[in-house]
């Protein structure tokens, strides 16, 4: 599509041999033009739904009594809602690379991931931007945050990066819903005129919004996809860095590090791609798509999980050797707090999740068990949220003086609410995969040796 | 077209003009080397301060382009097979990188602080730091990072000629094997030479970003340089029935992603240290903006960045040789802008100077550098013959 030469030479196993154009829009949209739901999906969306009501009790008890339920309190006023926050919108990143920056580079395996990886980065946007407004403790009152020239003349600070996660993430939030919904045009239009139903017609052809498959659509198409990348790639970067610098700007010990933007841009990547392949592997097996999201695919992202993952341990690292090298008493009271203090569980727990057992993806035997990198990609998530549950809770928890430490315990509503987003999650994916084509139907078809023919035999 | 009917040798005409380059190259080389000598005997601290910067140069190209070799047996595909030869060539040169640091080991107690005795025992942070910051400690670690990036590039080589001689095989294995522990040494040795040549020029500072901001440079440089040199053997056999638009395209898309990645970096540390504004870290940049250094920053901003990042935005200007040739070059002056701007200005504190010495050195050091590298790029053949890629590669020069 948009470098006609790939065609040329189409990747011989992102596809399974055997597949047509005819097929690939059957077996896909199948998925959701049928009547019978299989009872995975029963079992997933109701645990989802289950957490989602939990999550609506753990907001009403919250807006009710206010913010003291968690278990913030002086000097740990961050706990969990920004760890969640941060692991929630790290989530999203993967979606975006894959959408954008692969579409850029031309890595054409992505056509058959990137249309529910997207979804996901919809998703886990929408999750993440819960934590910074139910934290405000009179969430009501959000618009404050935006530099409107209220009754009372209070600008926001434009000097804390707090204000600058509002623009940053709400950009974020903007684009990858442009992105994803334009992506989804043709292929609801596929829906519209597949559909028995009378209403689901109706609804897909209001969604597709009079799509008709021109030449003139294509063209116009090509060219907002690639626009809408143009933006969306440096926001894989901008978003967590911005986010990297809520911390790195204040000057507390463990957060202040210089090389923390890069650092999170990769993390961020880190358990995007985990959580890909936590939704994909059972997905796929579920409703026989192995055939378009093949053991490379699987593979690929593991590689990247590799790549990611090594950057983060090089960052535990270097992080270590300098606070020490430093000099710095408080630096190195930080490291050391983390390793041995009230909080050494969890981060020795956050080593072995993020740094020990992923190097296993060193062994090609390990990329290519999908059941395997399951596994891997569940540790990597849990690690990378004990990641931002130990930088948080461990640097705030005991800073400077020892007369004003504190130590954090999480409360029953602090669970309540992170599993409740997590049953929020769930609850959406699987009603998008339920009611939306998850893998983009004609941008897999250029993935046929078809496609490469069809190319040739033209004049 | 396939590979068999390809001839990879260098023409005569390319080889007549490598060796044009070299002599020019080695003399002005040898220029450079012998203003060199006299400065050491006239004014050896400017000699060393000068000499680090341009050393650092050097070091960039090589480990770079090793670098870029490994990525490319990493990633797979097809747009690394035609700069394979000159990055093993550029990796080549590292026993003559290694030579080279002789000079520094001799300047150790005129650059870093941290080797007098007296003044480590005056202060309580450098007494803290002396485990790490002593000098034979010091030689250890870099004879670790130049005999590992010696022994990378040995087995690199080694393989590859195999690669060539019996096709592929085993050794094409054993390249794609060794690039990903590769690469990670690179990271981790880049990092530290970082911290030990350059961070502990102020032995009091600190940034974790700076080993990843020279991780940056190195593969920013290199990429530059090798843009550079692939349009100077595109004109001529072989390379002129290779290489094609679309090739420099690719090799233009790394080099505008790597002037961001070194923006990036850059920026965030300077932002990050600037507002929390602390005692133990804006010291360095107090140095770097005050007294005439602000517009070498400046100059930075918009030559090491600005600038590059516009014109590289165009596609027509990836795709025209000449044009992104000088675009390279222009970017191989601002890494050495960038270099000198990260080490001359601890030792000049408040005030701006640029010794006749600061032009002397990287002209002896690359000059020399650049004929070595001439006569070991003139071994063999400009293309790998039996990259598992190369089918690929030349195919997708042709649209």
């Amino acid at each position: 599509m948009a470098d006609d030469t790939q065609l040329a030479d189409p990747p011989r196993d992102v596809i399974a041999p055997g597949y047509t154009f005819g097929s690939i829009t059957d077996q896909i949209a199948a998925v959701v033009l049928t009547k019978r739901t299989p009872v995975f999906w029963m079992a997933c969306f109701s645990v989802g739904f289950g957490l989602l009501l939990l999550f609506l009790w753990a907001v009403a008890m919250l807006l009710a009594k206010g913010v003291g339920i968690w278990g913030i309190r002086t000097p740990v006023m961050w706990g969990f809602a920004i760890t969640n926050f941060v692991w929630w919108i790290g989530i999203g990143h993967a979606g975006t690379l894959i959408s954008a920056i692969l579409l850029l580079l031309n890595q054409r395996w992505r056509n058959s991931i990137n249309r529910f990886a997207e979804a996901m980065t919809l998703f886990a946007v929408a999750c993440a931007g819960m934590f910074p407004l139910l934290h405000l403790g009179r969430p009501w009152l959000f618009y404050w945050l935006f530099p409107l020239p209220n009754s009372m003349g209070v600008m926001p600070n434009f000097r804390s990066p707090l204000v600058w996660d509002v623009f940053a993430v709400s950009t974020y939030a903007t684009v990858s819903l442009l992105f994803w919904y334009v992506g989804l045009m043709p292929d609801l239009a596929t829906l519209r005129d597949r559909a028995g139903n009378r209403i689901a017609r109706l609804v897909y052809g209001v969604m597709a919004l009079g799509w008709r498959g021109s030449a003139r659509h294509w063209s116009v198409y090509e060219t907002a996809s690639l626009l809408l990348a143009g933006l969306a790639t440096p926001l894989v970067l901008s978003v967590h860095t911005v986010v990297s610098f809520d911390f790195t700007i204040a000057i507390v010990p463990g957060w202040h590090s210089t090389f923390f933007p890069p650092y999170f841009v990769a993390g961020a990547i880190y358990s995007g791609f985990a959580m890909v392949l936590a939704l994909a592997i059972p997905v796929r097996s579920v409703y026989g798509l192995q055939g378009l999201i093949t053991g490379k695919h699987l593979e690929n992202a593991a590689k990247v999980m590799l790549a990611t993952g090594l950057i983060v341990a090089y960052a535990y690292i270097l992080e270590t050797f300098t606070a020490w090298y430093s000099g710095d008493v408080f630096e190195q009271a930080a490291i050391w707090h983390r390793m041995t203090g009230p909080y050494a569980f969890s981060y020795w727990a956050l080593i072995t999740c993020n740094i020990l057992l992923p190097q296993a993806l060193w062994f090609k035997r390990v990329r290519t068990s999908p059941v395997a990198l399951f596994i891997s990609s569940i540790f990597v998530l849990v690690g990378m949220w004990l990641e931002r549950y130990v930088i948080i809770v461990s640097s705030l928890a005991q800073d400077f003086m020892n007369s004003s430490w504190g130590i954090f315990h999480a409360t029953r509503w602090d669970w309540a609410t992170y599993l409740g987003t997590i049953g929020m999650f769930l609850f959406l994916f699987f009603l998008f995969i339920r009611l939306l084509p998850m893998i983009s139907i004609f941008e897999v078809r250029t993935l046929l040796p078809q496609a490469k023919v069809e190319k040739e035999s033209r004049p | 077209m396939t590979s068999a009917s390809l001839d990879f040798d260098i023409g005569s005409e390319l080889r007549a003009e490598l060796r044009r380059w070299r002599k020019r190259a080695l003399a002005v080389g040898l220029l450079g080397a012998a203003l060199c000598a006299a400065g050491f005997l006239r004014a050896p601290f400017q000699f060393f301060r000068s000499y680090l910067w341009s050393y650092l140069f050097v070091v960039g190209l090589s480990a770079g382009s090793l670098a870029w070799l490994m990525l490319q047996y990493v990633t797979g595909g097809a747009w690394g097979v035609v700069i394979r030869r000159p990055c093993e060539a550029a990796a080549r040169t590292l026993p003559l990188v290694a030579l080279m640091f002789l000079p520094i080991i001799v300047g150790i107690p005129n650059l870093y602080q941290w080797s007098h005795p007296k003044i480590v025992a005056a202060d309580e942070i450098l007494q803290h730091k002396h485990a790490y910051l002593n000098v034979p400690f010091f030689l250890v670690r870099a004879a670790a990072y130049l005999g590992g990036w010696l022994l990378l590039s040995w087995f690199f080589n080694r393989w590859s000629a195999a690669e060539d001689r019996d096709g592929p095989g085993p050794a094409s294995r054993k390249l794609a094997a060794l690039a990903g522990p590769g690469l990670l040494f690179w990271g981790f040795s880049v990092t530290f030479m970082a911290i030990d040549w350059v961070l502990s020029l102020d032995p009091k500072w600190f940034s974790t970003i700076f080993g990843m901001m020279f991780m940056a440079g190195q593969a920013l440089s290199a990429m530059a340089f090798l843009i550079a040199l692939m349009a100077l053997l595109s004109f001529r056999r072989p390379m002129s029935e290779i290489l094609t638009p679309r090739h420099l395209h690719d090799l233009g898309k790394f080099l505008l992603a790597l002037v961001m990645v070194w923006a990036y970096f850059s920026f965030s540390q300077f932002l990050i240290i600037w507002s929390a504004n602390l005692p133990s870290e804006i010291p360095w940049y107090l140095a770097r903006m005050r007294g005439g250094w602000q517009y070498v920053g400046l100059a930075l901003v918009f030559g090491h960045f600005a600038l590059p990042f516009a014109l590289l935005l165009s596609r027509d200007l990836k795709r025209n040789f000449k044009l992104l040739a000088g675009i390279a070059v222009f970017v191989l002056f601002m890494r050495l802008v960038d270099l000198y701007w990260l080490v001359a200005p601890g030792f000049l504190r408040g005030s701006f100077g640029l010794s006749w010495l600061d032009f002397a050195a990287p002209a002896g050091v690359f000059g020399l550098w650049l004929a070595y590298f001439l006569t070991q790029l003139e071994k063999r053949p400009l293309m790998p013959l039996h990259d598992p890629h190369l089918r690929e590669a030349l195919e997708h020069g042709r649209e």
